[in-house]
């Protein structure tokens, strides 16, 4: 007799497979850490996505001080200024975008949010190759103590490639 | 998650296909030497990238591998009679030379040349390192031999097995590069395993069950490094090797061979496993040889006479319930390969990647879907894909210990290239 999973792992037993839904939407915040970053969230954000949000923080300066808000240290595509604790809230992912080379310290504040509410974050480095390995590497310490995955990318395409294959 | 016609284009391998293409662009290995030990030996059947083919060698030991039917009606040469430099049909006695071409018809007056007319298709078939090795291309753009460091090792050196592994090529390779789960699936076997015990980076890896993960493109595919905390505030980094398409290396342990796999497509449902084992710097011992040909490490055992592995879908891979709960095995399925090899066959022959919930520590099994699929776009330009050049293949795993603001890619630059003669960096 045929065992059960010579059956089930059968093409034709795959078929049967359920086919309904078998996760709900996440919450994705997608945030460009530096200028040249923004100008591809920008690009991206014009695409079709399961509701993911898209943000900058290159506007950021240094840490608000304990008891101050957050409120304007990250803002949205059209300029209106967002909480960053409250987008972090309600994320379930935070994906970080950085250009090797660029300044990517914004990184520690929404890192250190990301950690406190145990959300996960991912890092994309784009223009590794663009520069010196000194150079990235400055980049990758700051990303590296706030990522918990790291990518370095050479081509842009990857990140909507990444989102699109985590359902954002 | 996939498109369903992204999960097609990366799945489909057979003739004409782009991602047959791409496995055509480059050597593979195709069977084992010891398949094929001398001239006149038994014929073996082999299919590959959904061709059926005959492997066999003519009576000056010349390997040929060619199409397995008969040019006339259609009988499988592997019943066929070896004998004076060519393969001879039992049906009605066409004969073939090693190229596939006819050379005689005896039906036919010899002075009509009708011979001449029919060939067989055929491949090279070239030895090295063990392997006999094919390439499935146009004939003009066939690349140099390929020169994978096992492959170039003294016999001493090097180990190779192969296994039928019963799901598609993708979903296999794509265990190959999944660091996260060695925590869990093998906890049971990297403790107890001949081949992987007794390394500090096993300390390392049962100590910290969340990795953090960092992926990098390298010319031929991608550096994918698991970093786990080590003393003092450093960083243990366990990076694994891909190269397009198929070729995966797993990061040392301690002074244990090092090992890693082709995955070969046989056809859409159904691929070969081959897994290798070297050392650089000693022969291994007589010990480590016996543990490799009695199915450690990442080998398995086999049924007798095939290559298809003992415990397998038909037996339920002798699930071991009781030895779970004690505790010897995550799964309840014994050895490294077939814990892999039973949950990837249990998502059936193709997996259908739209269903599927990646979270970022998947990121290496997307980035190399995402080289793949870059890789099908640059060929429909008439480029040639990453894996093939002499320095894609000059590869190594590596497994280190770093401070913690030391890139690996830069600070293991050395280690993750080979040089000749020289250990890999293990932990």
């Amino acid at each position: 007799m045929q065992s059960e999973s010579a059956r089930m792992s059968s093409a034709a037993e795959a078929r049967y497979r359920i086919d309904a839904p078998n996760s709900k939407p996440r919450a994705v915040k997608v945030i460009a850490l530096d200028r040249p970053s923004e100008r591809v969230v920008t690009d991206l954000a014009r695409r079709q996505w399961n509701g993911a949000n898209f943000f900058t923080a290159s506007a950021f300066g240094a840490a608000p001080r304990q008891g101050e808000s957050f409120a304007g240290w990250l803002s949205d595509l059209a300029g209106r200024t967002k909480d960053l604790i409250d987008e972090v809230n309600s994320a379930d992912l935070v994906v970080m975008i950085a250009q090797a080379g660029e300044n990517a310290q914004a990184a520690s504040i929404i890192g250190e949010a990301c950690s406190v509410k145990r959300v996960m974050t991912t890092s994309l480095v784009l223009g590794g190759a663009n520069v010196s390995d000194e150079t990235l590497s400055k980049t990758l310490s700051h990303l590296r103590p706030w990522s918990l995955m790291l990518v370095i990318a050479s081509a842009e395409d990857y990140i909507a490639d990444m989102l699109t294959a985590l359902r954002a | 998650m996939l498109r369903k016609e992204q999960n097609d284009l990366l799945t489909q391998t057979g003739p004409g296909t782009p991602m047959g293409n791409m496995f055509r662009a480059s050597w593979q290995p195709a069977l084992l030497a010891e398949e094929l030990p001398e001239a006149e030996c038994p014929p073996v059947r082999v299919k590959l990238l959904s061709e059926r083919l005959l492997a066999w060698r003519d009576s000056q030991g010349r390997y040929a591998l060619t199409d397995e039917f008969c040019a006339h009606r259609g009988v499988s040469l592997w019943f066929g009679r070896n004998e004076e430099n060519g393969l001879r049909c039992p049906y009605h006695g066409w004969k073939y030379d090693h190229t596939g071409q006819c050379v005689e018809v005896p039906s036919e007056p010899t002075e009509s040349g009708y011979c001449k007319k029919i060939k067989l298709k055929s491949y090279p078939l070239v030895e090295r390192g063990g392997v006999l090795w094919t390439y499935m291309g146009p004939p003009d753009k066939q690349p140099p031999l390929p020169e994978w460091e096992f492959a170039m090792m003294p016999p001493d050196r090097t180990f190779m097995s192969k296994r039928l592994q019963e799901c598609n090529w993708l979903q296999a390779m794509e265990g190959g590069i999944d660091s996260s789960h060695v925590s869990f699936l093998h906890s049971g076997e990297i403790n107890r395993d001949p081949l992987f015990k007794g390394s500090k980076g096993n300390q390392y890896n049962m100590g910290d069950m969340k990795p953090v993960f960092e992926v990098v493109e390298s010319p031929g595919g991608l550096y994918i490094g698991a970093r786990r905390n080590a003393e003092n505030g450093r960083y243990y980094w366990r990076i694994t090797q891909y190269v397009l398409p198929a070729f995966t290396m797993i990061a040392p342990r301690a002074d244990h061979p090092v090992h890693g796999h082709f995955w070969v497509p046989i056809d859409d449902d159904n691929c070969w496993a081959w897994s290798f084992d070297y050392k650089v710097t000693r022969p291994l011992t007589e010990k480590e040889f016996a543990a490799l040909r009695a199915g450690e490490g990442i080998h398995v055992k086999y049924v007798p006479g095939t290559f298809r592995p003992l415990a397998n879908k038909d037996n339920d891979y002798l699930i071991d319930r009781a030895a779970q709960k004690r505790g010897e095995t995550y799964s309840g399925v014994w050895g490294i390969a077939m814990q892999d090899a039973s949950l990837q066959e249990s998502m059936g022959p193709i997996v259908d990647r739209t269903k599927e919930n990646l979270i970022s520590t998947d990121n290496g099994i997307i980035m190399a879907r995402h080289r793949l699929l870059r890789a099908l776009k640059t060929m429909e330009k008439g480029e040639t894909p990453p894996g093939i050049e002499r320095e894609h293949q000059r590869v190594r795993s590596a497994a280190v210990v770093l401070p913690p603001d030391q890139h690996f890619k830069d600070a293991a630059k050395e280690a993750l290239r080979v040089q000749d003669g020289q250990s890999h960096a293990t932990v």
